[in-house]
């Protein structure tokens, strides 16, 4: 009896509760500050904005070492309009095979993926609900001030009708081309209210209820630095979505550093020219690398930060496609005019497909991997994956490879090789030859088959059953 | 009765211990003595080893060193067997001789390697008559159970390779399928051939291990464990050399095609209903080379080349082929019989030269701003996937906290011009160089290239 008194007598859970006392006044105090007219507007914003809040549970198709895959994701977004247009981001309902949005109500949707932009990561679904839905109005993003209160709404780690608070911590952050995120067209609104996986394609929302951005980043390893796409570059893509099904931009083949690049002096404005792409209307126009573009169509071009680089990009991609434009450039310290037409810009993703009976996956080349590998543009299709032991990697096909002739035909688009697949599977042809690329070099890859049984057998295997 | 046995196995002990210290123990004195007395023998083996992947068909180049043993004073060496062994070949040997606190470089060849042991030979070549000092065996080379034997080596892995001393002791005796000794300790690269050293000063062999299957050896080999070669494996190859391995090269400009080849493995051969299989497909034409000019495509299959029937059918047959345009001279010209698009066709191709590896590639220290830069050579171009647009030299090292450091410049990055001057030669670059050092501007703009896209850096040098 004693023992046991003696043993419950610990003082440890006693001071553990006195610890969770000490606590909570401070978080209270902490609470206090926001008390008032500000309490007032927080709560007023959030309760304007929680109606119109979308859980989206898509399931999204994957592609895995030579298999296709689908796996359930979460994500966030947000109601639009009342006949039931939602935005989210490209990287939630992308590649979905379906996408069930559950409402505020708790209701649940299959929604249709009207469009997607992967250059700006943002999709919008619709909604065939039978009545009114409770829509959100976007805010101006380009008056928005550092410092100023926002709250971050959606489904962190799937938990539903989430809201945190913080401030816009910058307004216009560059994120460039770091960790194989790519937004050419766009800063970002960086703030400090949490934001967690499954936060993605949900509302900022500043305190007069309005979205002022699409929570889409978090910097890993980093405590509450978030990344907002801001809402007027998403309103101008949520729009041409909903008209074209798609964000039509034009391309001449050009990048872009800042001016700091090459002077500190304010007064040169332009924008340098990095890069020239080899097969495009600005490299045949006779564009240089190291020219500086000081206007377009007669319009002056200024980027001496890094910031201004994605408005400088947008302007070029908002030309009209297939149109003269009249570049306007410094080359060394004579000015000069150069004009290009326009060419569409290609998608930056290109579709995958999986090749069951072969064991691969292959997907379609884009501009930036055609130039990389030394592929004639329009050519050629990239093994992205194979099955281990599969009869593409039984036959020396290697994640990677670039696929450019099949028996003697030139590959030049995913339906034409699926076409050419299918024919052999159908027919049974015992013997297909690929062509392929493997870095610099070429090889030929022969696909029998009937070969998988003369598969090399590790001798240790052997060994090993009995 | 275990008290007894006990006692009387302490006897014994004693008695040998007292026999050994009679004789030349491997005290620390009789060991600095067989130091001194063999390890000028030693000398450093430096060489260039390519190993092609069969599978990819790429080949893979680089530096290795190993120690060599002078075994007769005109120059005959012994060093790794691992420098001829399957799917590698090894060239461009150069010997660095310690003489006098003086490194003398001598060229060396490739010597046949002896069937029976994993041992290569080298012959170190000079104008001049040599008398190198040199290792003697003994040829009566017993060794017993738990003998202490002394291991001359180098140390390759600081690359300073001094000599070093190392003691093992002989953990097993195998009886079959010959007599092997096992060694109870690691050896160290710099130590494999590495002279083995009895208690008495006498050289009784070397370190070594077996091949694997896998490497060329037998099946039933014991790789992996460290042993010793005793003398009787090898002096019968000491006195009478085996000829110059036709593997060799002989120094200087080797002979290129510049094609990248497949065999002609049964079922390719019966997609192209070509009969009988063998041959060599040609899958990767070099821009710029000999091949090129003679008209040589994708999918031509080689069936005689200069007049010797090609049947390659497995992946390692590429190998003998690279190895019999390495026989040729440069310029020389040779009749080529294929089939192109199964139709036979001759061609006619005079041999270039095999262009600069990597390895032998010009380089530049550019201290001002911080950069180390190498021309770009074809084996680079083809490793990076660059097209012959690409021109510039190649950034290997960029010095820590120096101007391209500040200004990010990194590895791999291609410099293609110095404040406008146009950069194609590592010249151009010492000239671009020179330049800025003259002129000590302020800053200097770097356009260069990373993976697919071209940029600008701009570099302050510190005056």
């Amino acid at each position: 009896m004693k023992a046991e008194s003696r043993r419950t007598d610990k003082p440890t859970p006693k001071g553990g509760r006195l610890g969770l006392l000490l606590f909570l006044p401070l978080l209270l105090a902490g609470c206090a500050t926001l008390s008032g007219n500000v309490q007032q507007q927080v709560l007023d914003a959030k309760k304007t904005m929680a109606p119109t809040l979308v859980h989206i549970r898509p399931v999204k198709e994957v592609f895995v070492q030579g298999q296709r895959q689908e796996v359930l994701a979460v994500g966030s977004g947000f109601i639009i309009s009342a006949d039931g247009f939602v935005v989210t981001n490209e990287h939630v309902a992308g590649e979905s095979s379906q996408v069930i949005c559950v409402l505020s109500d708790n209701s649940e949707l299959e929604a249709r993926v009207v469009g997607t932009d992967p250059d700006t990561d943002i999709a919008v679904l619709k909604l065939e609900a039978g009545r009114d839905l409770p829509y959100a109005r976007f805010g101006r993003s380009a008056s928005l001030e550092s410092g100023e209160l926002v709250l971050a709404m959606g489904s962190p780690h799937g938990l539903t009708r989430s809201a945190s608070l913080g401030i816009i911590s910058v307004t216009d952050r560059y994120l460039g081309d770091s960790g194989g995120i790519t937004a050419p067209y766009n800063n970002w609104i960086q703030t400090d209210a949490a934001i967690n996986r499954g936060n993605s394609g949900g509302p900022l929302v500043n305190l007069r209820g309005e979205v002022i951005g699409i929570n889409t980043l978090a910097l890993l390893g980093a405590e509450n630095v978030g990344f907002a796409i801001p809402a007027d570059i998403a309103r101008e893509v949520i729009d041409a979505i909903i008209a074209n099904g798609r964000v039509q931009r034009s391309w001449l083949g050009l990048s872009f550093q800042e001016m700091r690049a090459k002077t500190d002096d304010p007064s040169v404005q332009g924008a340098v020219i990095a890069d020239v792409a080899p097969v495009s209307s600005a490299h045949e126009a006779g564009v240089k690398p190291g020219d500086i573009l000081v206007g377009v169509n007669g319009q002056p071009v200024n980027a001496h930060y890094e910031e201004d680089l994605p408005a400088v990009r947008k302007r070029i991609a908002d030309l009209p496609v297939g149109e003269k434009v009249t570049l306007q450039l410094l080359r060394g310290d004579t000015a000069i005019e150069i004009e290009a037409v326009t060419e569409e810009k290609m998608a930056s993703k290109g579709m995958q497909a999986e090749f069951l009976e072969w064991g691969f996956t292959v997907a379609e080349m884009t501009p930036e991997l055609a130039r990389r590998a030394q592929v004639p543009p329009g050519e050629g299709l990239l093994v992205s994956g194979c099955i281990p032991g599969g009869l593409a990697s039984a036959s020396g096909l290697a994640a990677g490879d670039i696929i450019l002739k099949m028996d003697e035909e030139t590959i030049r688009s995913l339906s034409q090789f699926d076409e050419l697949y299918n024919k052999a599977i159908d027919e049974k042809t015992k013997l297909i030859m690929l062509f392929v690329k493997r870095g610099a070099v070429t090889r030929f890859v022969l696909i029998n088959s009937e070969g998988m049984g003369e598969a090399p057998v590790d001798k240790e295997m052997l060994e090993y059953v009995d | 009765m275990w008290i007894k046995h006990k006692s009387r196995y302490l006897l014994l002990a004693m008695a040998v211990t007292t026999s050994v210290v009679n004789a030349n123990a491997l005290t620390q004195e009789s060991l600095q003595a067989f130091f001194e007395q063999w390890s000028p023998a030693l000398c450093v083996l430096k060489f260039t080893q390519a190993a092609i992947d069969p599978r990819t068909g790429e080949e893979q180049q680089q530096q290795g060193s190993a120690v060599a043993v002078v075994v007769s004073p005109d120059g005959l060496l012994m060093s790794n067997g691992y420098l001829q062994r399957e799917n590698v070949t090894t060239s461009n040997f150069r010997v660095v001789v310690l003489r006098d606190g003086e490194e003398t470089e001598y060229k060396a060849t490739l010597l046949e390697k002896p069937k029976d042991v994993n041992i290569s030979f080298l012959r170190i070549k000079s104008d001049a008559p040599l008398n190198l000092p040199s290792v003697r065996f003994t040829r009566n080379s017993r060794l017993g159970l738990g003998e202490e034997v002394a291991i001359l080596g180098v140390m390759s892995e600081t690359m300073d390779f001094q000599p070093t001393l190392s003691v093992a002791r002989v953990s097993a005796i195998l009886e079959s399928p010959r007599i092997t000794y096992c060694l109870d300790t690691p050896l160290k690269l710099g130590s494999v051939t590495g002279p083995v050293i009895n208690d008495k000063g006498e050289v009784v062999g070397v370190t070594g291990f077996e091949l694997s299957s896998t490497e060329g050896g037998d099946l039933y080999t014991r790789s992996g464990v460290p042993m010793v070669f005793q003398t009787e494996l090898f002096i019968p190859y000491v006195d009478s050399p085996p000829g110059e391995s036709a593997e060799e090269e002989e120094g200087g400009e080797e002979a290129w095609l510049g094609v990248f080849t497949q065999p002609l493995k049964e079922d390719y051969a019966e997609y192209w209903g070509i009969d009988p299989p063998g041959g060599l497909i040609v899958s990767t034409v070099m821009p710029g080379s000999s091949a090129e000019a003679a008209g040589f495509q994708p999918g031509d299959i080689i069936r005689v080349f200069d007049g010797q029937p090609i049947q390659a059918t497995l992946d390692r047959d590429v190998l003998d082929f690279t190895q019999m345009i390495r026989g040729k001279q440069p310029g020389a010209a040779v009749t080529v019989e294929l089939l192109r698009g199964g139709a036979p066709l001759t061609l006619q191709v005079t041999l270039g030269v095999r262009p600069r590896s990597a390895q032998e590639a010009g380089e530049y220290t550019d201290e001002t701003l911080g950069l180390v830069v190498r021309e770009i050579t074809q084996d680079l171009r083809t490793v990076l996937n660059l097209g012959e647009d690409v021109q510039g030299v190649i950034v290997r090292r960029v010095i820590s906290g120096s101007p391209a450091h500040v200004a990010r410049m990194q590895p791999g990055v291609i410099v293609m011009s110095i404040d406008n001057t146009p950069v194609t030669s590592v010249e151009d670059y010492e000239k671009g160089s020179d330049a800025i050092r003259a002129a000590k501007p302020a800053e200097v703009s770097i356009f260069a290239r990373a993976g697919a896209a071209t940029g600008f850096f701009r570099v302050r040098p510190r005056w």
